[in-house]
């Protein structure tokens, strides 16, 4: 295995050839690193103007007044408690039904008919734009059921929207489990059920949570579907109203009434704080999504993720 | 050392015996009539080549091939002289009595101490005292106890990988099971892990009967009483170990201990 003896001098200088794919290098470099930093940049602009426009109209009787009908002077309080309210309805039907839903099939379903056609329709629900399960909501539970505009019927309606997002949440969270885990559990001498309790999801707990909290952005900001099934109006003599059976207008619904039916003469004022405590509301959200997930992996865990 | 088998005064008995057993993936047959008595509290090493069977073997010795969609297992698995495959026979049961550590460590990510009470919480045993008094025996059976016993509410992925495979033996001895099943317990760790492992296996017989894979020859000769030699799916030759180790009476097993394939 002797080396030739003939062999070009070798120096540690870079030569033409070298210098071509650093500068390559260099360039790519450069330009994934400035479009990563453009999506900084677009949310940080946007949440500039956001509070440009709406910033003054933040004031505390904004902020808990009811709406007006014709003057101005109207706040957005019943909005910001409907808001929550269908939110935390939607999540009490998603959540059991869709973790159930996902539970099943990434753990007990084999590969077969059933879990297919169970994956095809989830898949196709979520495909679903969400004014025409506004469409059908209206359908089924403002005409069929008689209800009316209620705040139970447009929860209803974002359960049907959101189940679909939610399973394949609770499926990409249990498949994150590595496998050994169950294998040992099982080999302990668990059940299946004793290994899903105890083992399976609350080392998915953390991916869990943060999937369910950016559902619930995606719910409080739902717009489209609400129009038809919740309605948007607030009701008159009895602005923070628990009754699910009552018409319940959202913040995002608000934002859109205010825009196009509205006939007060401060639209714009009412328009762009809703738009911005919306804004704020969703960004709240997300962050809360991280710092919760982590908190429980760490709780669950004993570890910080 | 352990002495040899053939010194002992009374005779061994046979704890853990497979009889004609086959296991099948599919079409694909794994392991073909494989007929092995594994003596109590004594330790078997089931050695051979990449793919000749050991590990699926091993793994019908306490029904973990139920979890693999597709696998079959034929023929009998006596513990004490009861089939694990038979009618009434528990899966839950068995592998309370067999317990199993697996080949990179695999400690659940909780607390130290709740990897160690997880099998005895989940067959019902809740009183907090008692819980952790079989931590201590478990985790100084496994002779970790020194190493942990500050901090068993951190994390057990905060420990080494040699930490973690001694936390695992301790998982499962905290069951207080009969029989231990290791499929190459120290294939993922350093010499230093490995040797601490193998001494801990060693008086693991005082109260267990131990069965486990390895692809180390050495190994199989420091730790073990009894030999087997798997190729391609068949129990080649079973011995004491230092039989099978020097005088092997078939060819195949020559081969393969003197380095000719493997």
């Amino acid at each position: 295995m002797a080396v030739a003896a003939q062999q070009a001098p070798r120096s540690l200088i870079a030569s033409g050839n070298v210098r071509t794919r650093k500068f390559a290098d260099g360039l790519a470099t450069l330009v994934l690193w400035a479009m990563a930093a453009s999506i900084i940049v677009l949310l940080a602009a946007f949440i500039v103007y956001m509070i440009y426009l709406g910033g003054h109209a933040l004031t505390w009787s904004f902020l808990t007044r009811p709406p007006a009908e014709h003057e101005a002077g109207g706040g957005i309080g019943p909005e910001i408690f409907n808001s929550f309210y269908i939110l935390i309805l939607t999540l009490c039907f998603t959540v059991p039904v869709a973790v159930a839903a996902g539970v099943f099939l990434q753990e007990y379903a084999r590969p077969g008919t059933f879990r297919s056609v169970v994956q095809f329709s989830a898949e196709s629900l979520a495909t679903v734009p969400s004014v025409v399960m506004g469409l059908f909501g209206l359908l089924i539970f403002v005409y069929t059921f008689h209800w009316g505009y209620t705040a139970l019927g447009g929860a209803l309606t974002l359960t049907l929207l959101n189940l679909p997002a939610l399973v394949r949440v609770t499926q990409e969270a249990l498949g994150s489990v590595p496998d050994t885990l169950r294998e040992a559990s099982m080999g302990l001498g668990g059940t299946k059920w004793q290994t899903i309790t105890r083992v399976v999801l609350p080392s998915a707990i953390g991916r869990l949570t943060t999937g369910i909290v950016l559902i619930a952005g995606r719910i409080y900001g739902e717009t489209a579907a609400l129009i038809f099934t919740a309605g948007v109006s607030v009701t008159g003599n009895h602005p923070y109203d628990l009754n699910p059976f009552h018409t319940a207008e959202t913040l995002a619904v608000h934002v859109w009434y205010t825009h196009s039916e509205s006939v007060v003469p401060d639209v714009d004022r009412i328009g762009n704080g809703s738009a911005l405590v919306l804004l704020i509301m969703v960004l709240v959200f997300n962050v809360g999504a991280r710092i919760v997930g982590r908190m429980l992996t760490k709780r669950f865990t004993g570890r910080a993720s | 050392m352990i002495e040899s088998p053939a010194q002992t005064a009374a005779p061994i008995q046979d704890k853990i015996v497979a009889d004609d057993v086959d296991v099948f993936y599919g079409s694909f047959q794994a392991i073909k009539s494989a007929t092995l008595a594994m003596k109590a509290q004594h330790v078997t090493a089931l050695i051979g080549p990449s793919g000749c069977g050991k590990s699926t073997f091993l793994r019908a010795l306490n029904r973990m091939h139920d979890l693999t969609p597709g696998a079959r297992v034929t023929g009998e698995v006596l513990l004490d002289g009861e089939n694990i495959y038979g009618a009434d026979a528990d899966p839950v049961v068995i592998r309370h009595r067999i317990g199993m550590v697996f080949q990179r460590p695999n400690p659940f990510p909780k607390t130290i101490y709740e990897n160690v009470v997880y099998g005895p919480r989940i067959h019902g045993e809740n009183n907090k005292r008692k819980l952790e008094e079989i931590a201590e025996r478990a985790l100084r059976q496994a002779a970790l106890w020194d190493e942990v016993k500050d901090r068993l509410s951190r994390s057990a992925l905060d420990l080494s990988g040699g930490q973690q495979q001694r936390l695992c033996i301790a998982r499962a001895v905290a069951l207080d099971p009969e029989v231990i099943l290791m499929d190459e317990p120290a294939s993922a760790l350093d010499p230093i892990a490995t040797s601490k492992i193998e001494d801990l296996i060693g008086q693991l017989t005082e109260k267990f009967t131990v069965v486990i894979v390895t692809h180390s020859m050495q190994q199989a000769a420091r730790i073990s009483d009894y030999t087997a030699f798997f190729h391609l799916g068949e129990i080649v030759e079973v011995g004491p170990t230092n039989q099978i180790f020097t005088h092997p009476k078939e060819k195949r097993t020559e081969d393969y201990i003197t380095g000719r394939f493997g």
